[in-house]
């Protein structure tokens, strides 16, 4: 391996830590803001997570208001796990002999939470646009949420990606038994 | 897999162990363990000559045909 991609791979390997567990901080306070907005007090809603306020929708109805904000809590969850995936993959990463069962695994892994993620996103914006068209002020939850598009366009180049990784099994697996 | 492989036997026929034939076609013992008991997947034509030269026999003695039913 070259000096440079084992730096760039350091590099990549302590930003995706750094996104983890921002993406763990974010969710949690969402969760947090949340439980407090529905047990404690409901101005929370005014100010969910930086500024995100969605007091609108709270007054409009609370069972949307539970279903937008869990929906949020859900992607950003989901978000969190896929970059568990990408450091767990950092760590188990053997360039020397690269395919490997777990990697493959968290390959797969990635390539599903990622639709997930955009399926869901594509849902909650179908949703948002539904609850504007009754007239409810929502704010810009693309910083929360994002456009849905992306993760799907994501999830399906990493399936396909997985698919080639487990012939690359097969192929290694094959060759190591060839004497 | 249909094709058996009857190395040992060959090896017991000749008499010789399988650090010796290790040492003499140049191969592991971690390989030649693998092609023993059946469980390689390909076997190159160099490393079938150099075991057909040690053991002095034909492909014919080490590998066999056995249809499955």
């Amino acid at each position: 391996m070259k000096p440079t991609t084992k730096v760039i791979l350091t590099i990549l390997h302590v930003i995706s830590w750094i996104i983890f567990l921002g993406l763990c901080v974010k969710t949690g306070a969402i969760l947090y803001s949340f439980f407090v907005t529905l047990a404690i007090n409901p101005e929370g809603a005014k100010n969910l997570y930086m500024e995100l306020n969605l007091s609108n929708l709270y007054n409009f109805d609370k069972g949307y208001y539970i279903v937008l904000v869990s929906s949020i809590i859900v992607v950003s969850s989901l978000k969190a796990l896929l970059f568990y995936f990408v450091v767990k993959i950092f760590l188990k990463i053997n360039l020397v002999k690269p395919f490997s069962e777990d990697v493959s695994r968290l390959i797969s892994g990635i390539g599903y939470v990622a639709l997930g993620i955009g399926i869901l996103e594509e849902i909650v914006n179908k949703n948002c646009d539904w609850l504007a068209k009754q007239g409810v002020a929502l704010p810009d939850l693309q910083s929360v949420l994002g456009g849905g598009g992306e993760f799907l366009l994501l999830g399906a180049v990493i399936f396909i990606i997985s698919q080639v990784f487990k012939r690359g099994i097969e192929i290694q697996t094959e060759n190591e038994l060839t004497v | 897999m249909p094709i058996i492989v009857n190395l040992d036997v060959m090896m017991a026929k000749r008499k010789m162990s399988l650090n010796e034939l290790s040492e003499k076609v140049n191969l592991t013992l971690a390989n030649l363990s693998i092609l023993k008991t059946g469980k390689a997947k390909a076997v190159r034509f160099s490393t079938l000559e150099a075991i057909c030269k040690a053991l002095d026999c034909q492909p014919g003695d080490i590998l066999e045909f056995v249809e499955k039913h």
